[in-house]
């Protein structure tokens, strides 16, 4: 029987079809349709955690906008459009056009910031394994999702130790700067050494690999949900408005 | 290919582009750094070019999704100019290899394959991103060369030639640090884990499938 729920992978190709629609979008109304479609995203799937979803995607674009105000509407004071006609150009249009390359930029980081709050609670390795991709594909996600976090450990390791060998300090120095780069090394190098201790000693011990593989087998979701069903052909519609819509 | 070392490779180069790449876009300065673990992945790859620059490929692709994602919206569409490093990288920069992990320190040919190699990168990479910024965002973007865009702008040039002109000020000097970067630690990896990288040394194999 078909689930009702969304899946991880209906929900990545949901949110693929809306971020090319959104470059791709040629006006303001194919904009508003894909906010549209992604506000009953919000509403329907979503629900109160929106709200952080959207809050999130504002601190992404707000300092991006501050900056191109200061580039295009405070330093160049003209469109793109007006310049490639070799027009004067006012900062109105600059200012439009700023706005329109913003609008997009938070769409796009809103739908992917819903679909990360529509499966927060959903394990990562639970997600991944739900993806209709090859395994390989899998894996390599989840090795990088693991890294991340063996990153931090470098980083955390790497900088006591230059701070208990007095190379750098724990507040913002001069010294801090002229001996990053032996940081940035630091923290690779220790991340090499935890890496290669698991790949030679540990995984091989605990056998992980064969139990991520099995694990990874095992949360396939060969089949599109109902939900899926519904929200994919409106994201391909609303696609096509926007696309064509000038 | 695609062995368990190199997945693990692979995973770690994209979180150096990543991590690098995140601090200097904040600084808003008119350089990327986004590109050493890349460079990295095709040199520790080295001889195997094809792997190399799929790889490099796949960990560019991978650090461009997770700065999309948590910092910059801006920067996936530029997956042309990763696909351009990553064969760059692997067909010419790694061919550098055996140089930048000579010991002692050969300075002067050291030096100038950083120096070419990362020009050579500049120039590729401005030349490839210059329509992106151009047709996709019509010359507007959030990194600190959008300063040098809006200043050819000023003195009259147009949109493209704006673009490729500040890809061509900014990129050379960027792309010859992350070759730099890229060289020392590269010399600094240990021999063990490039073994790795290098043979058909695949864990999985090792481990029981029961």
């Amino acid at each position: 029987m078909r689930q009702r729920q969304l899946t991880p992978s209906g929900a990545v190709a949901f949110g693929l079809i809306l971020i090319i629609a959104a470059m791709a979008s040629a006006g303001v109304a194919g904009l508003a349709l894909l906010a549209a479609l992604c506000a009953a995203f919000a509403f329907l799937e979503v629900g109160a955690a929106s709200a952080i979803a959207l809050k999130r995607s504002l601190a992404l674009v707000i300092p991006l906008a501050l900056f191109m105000l200061i580039v295009w509407v405070g330093i160049v004071g003209r469109s793109p459009a007006e310049i490639a006609a070799g027009t004067s150009g006012s900062r109105a249009a600059a200012l439009f056009h700023v706005a329109l390359v913003c609008a997009r930029l938070f769409l796009i980081a809103s739908v992917l910031q819903l679909i990360m709050a529509r499966f927060a609670l959903t394990p990562p390795l639970g997600f991944i394994a739900a993806l209709r991709v090859p395994l390989v594909c899998k894996r390599l996600l989840v090795f990088t999702l693991s890294l991340v976090e063996t990153f931090q450990h470098a980083i955390d390791r790497a900088h006591t130790a230059l701070v208990a060998c007095g190379l750098l300090t724990s507040r913002g120095s001069l010294r801090n700067l002229l001996h990053a780069w032996v940081l940035v090394q630091t923290v690779w190098l220790t991340a090499i050494t935890i890496v290669v201790g698991r790949l030679r000693d540990k995984w091989p011990i605990e056998n992980t690999l064969a139990q991520l593989d099995r694990a990874l087998a095992r949360g396939a979701q060969r089949t599109l949900s109902r939900h899926d069903l519904i929200w994919l052909p409106l994201a391909l519609a609303a696609a096509v408005f926007a696309i064509g819509a000038r | 290919m695609l062995t368990t070392p190199r997945l693990i490779a692979i995973a770690l180069c994209a979180a150096l582009n990543f991590s690098i790449g995140s601090v200097v876009y904040l600084t808003k300065l008119p350089i990327y750094l986004d590109s050493i673990g890349t460079i990295l992945c095709a040199l520790l790859l080295f001889p195997d070019r094809r792997g190399g620059f799929v790889c490099a490929w796949i960990s560019g692709a991978l650090s461009l999704v997770l700065s999309g994602l948590l910092i910059n919206p801006f920067v996936p569409w530029f997956e042309m100019t990763d696909v351009a490093i990553a064969l760059f990288s692997s067909l010419v920069i790694a061919r550098g290899a055996d140089t930048f992990r000579t010991h002692p320190l050969p300075t002067v040919p050291f030096a100038v394959r950083v120096v070419v190699y990362g020009v050579c990168t500049g120039i590729i990479a401005a030349l490839v991103s210059a329509p992106v910024v151009v047709y996709l965002f019509g010359g507007v973007t959030g990194s600190g060369s959008a300063f040098l865009v809006a200043l050819f702008l000023k003195t009259g040039q147009q949109l493209m030639s704006a673009a490729i002109l500040s890809g061509l000020a900014a990129d050379p000097i960027d792309k010859t640090l992350q070759v730099l970067f890229a060289a020392l630690l590269y010399r600094a990896t240990p021999t063990e884990f490039i073994k790795m990288l290098r043979t058909s040394y695949d864990l999985a194999a090792t481990t029981t499938h029961t």
